[in-house]
């Protein structure tokens, strides 16, 4: 597995070691908002973030599919989410951070149910 | 093998504090109070907002001329902000080049930023007293922290790691910690590092029982001039640390997103 540790070295010579903090501001714009709703395709509660899948029909029509990233799965819990929170098929709601760089990415600050239910609690800080 | 020997050895001494609180008393029945889980006060830290008293009175307690950054808790620096910090120009240029998107590599995306940039995420800490030992359980990454209260320099030969090699001393109400023998971590996570001559001093006092006050000052002359210095405030809550358990197929969603171009 020689190449695994060149290609580690690279990136830790290329202006600084890559460390894992998945930093919002470097992938979000933080100061923003969006909405989507779509429908549920898949749901990981698993640190250090959990992902939320899902398909969003655009305004043409168009099916996206976008990556909704919470924060840890430590902290959420202790706001009432668990792996039980989405089921594929669900229709939800999320408010969030857009991305950066345009793709389909949202970052969670809200999240409702179809029949605006809020899910868990709102975040007092986000991680 | 020694540093695993060394972490294993540690991750033991700690599940075994965490197994044996009546045991962890019958050493130390007093105690200093600061034992319990805390969780990261919510909102803006010094100097994004005023000090309260004992904060001000830890405040003063810097080196002069020390640099109290604005990034504590839940605020991150973004890109190219040191904070102040007169970080070495050689270092700044090689910044320009830090790829973010490192973070989410599935190789690197659990792998611990470093414990003083850990200590100040918005993540709960466990604090268990023992005569000793103090060990202090950070959710985020699971790194735990063993300061040795019976020992007054670190070894030469202690192997680097994340959490270093730290002792302790109490000064009247105030648990002063000592770290040093830690592997290069990220600064402000915008593609600076620490180097392993970094030097880190805490401290720990209780504002009431309730609100643990938690500073940090380091220098590192090898990264940046001066002493760098953080504070934080923590609220005791009934709970615990649990296993983080980083999942590293996390950094393939991210990486796998649709639209990215």
């Amino acid at each position: 597995m020689a190449w695994i540790s060149k290609l580690s070295l690279v990136l830790l010579l290329a202006g600084g070691a890559a460390f894992a903090h998945h930093s919002a501001p470097v992938f979000y714009k933080v100061d923003e908002r969006i909405t989507i709703s779509g429908t549920v395709t898949e749901f990981r509660f698993t640190n250090p973030h959990a992902i939320l899948k899902l398909e969003v029909e655009s305004e043409d029509g168009e099916k996206q599919q976008w990556t909704a990233e919470t924060t840890s799965p430590s902290v959420l819990r202790r706001r009432g989410w668990s792996q039980a929170s989405f089921q594929p098929g669900e229709k939800v709601k999320l408010e969030g951070m857009p991305s950066i760089d345009g793709s389909f990415l949202i970052r969670i600050t809200r999240a409702f149910r179809e029949d605006g239910t809020e899910i868990g609690v709102p975040p007092g800080t986000d991680n | 093998m020694r540093p695993l020997n060394v972490l294993s050895a540690v991750a033991g001494c700690a599940l075994a504090l965490a197994l044996a609180p009546k045991s962890l008393h019958a050493q130390a029945p007093e105690g200093h109070g600061i034992a319990g889980f805390w969780s990261m006060a919510p909102g803006p830290m010094p100097p994004r907002r005023e000090p309260t008293p004992v904060e001000a009175e830890l405040i003063a307690s810097f080196p002069e001329g020390a640099v109290l950054l604005a990034d504590a808790g839940a605020i991150e620096f973004p890109p190219g902000e040191y904070g102040g910090l007169d970080v070495h120009a050689s270092l700044r240029d090689a910044a320009k080049s830090y790829d973010p998107e490192n973070q989410t590599d599935a190789f690197l995306t659990c792998r611990p930023p470093g414990l003083i940039y850990s200590m100040q995420g918005p993540f709960p800490i466990e604090i268990f007293e023992g005569r000793d030992l103090i060990v202090i359980k950070l959710e985020y990454f699971d790194l735990v922290r063993v300061i040795f209260m019976n020992e007054t320099e670190h070894p030469d030969d202690w192997p680097l790691s994340q959490t270093g090699h730290s002792f302790g001393r109490w000064e009247g109400d105030t648990l002063v910690v000592d770290t040093a023998k830690l592997m290069p971590g990220t600064l402000f996570n915008n593609g600076v590092d620490y180097t392993e001559n970094v030097r880190l001093r805490e401290r720990f006092r209780l504002a009431d029982p309730n609100t643990l006050v938690v500073t940090q000052e380091f220098e590192d002359p090898g990264s940046f001039t001066g002493t760098a210095a953080r504070i934080m405030s923590f609220r005791r809550g009934d709970d615990h640390v649990y296993p983080y358990d980083c999942d590293p197929t996390y950094g393939i969603a991210i990486e796998s997103r649709q639209g990215r171009e």
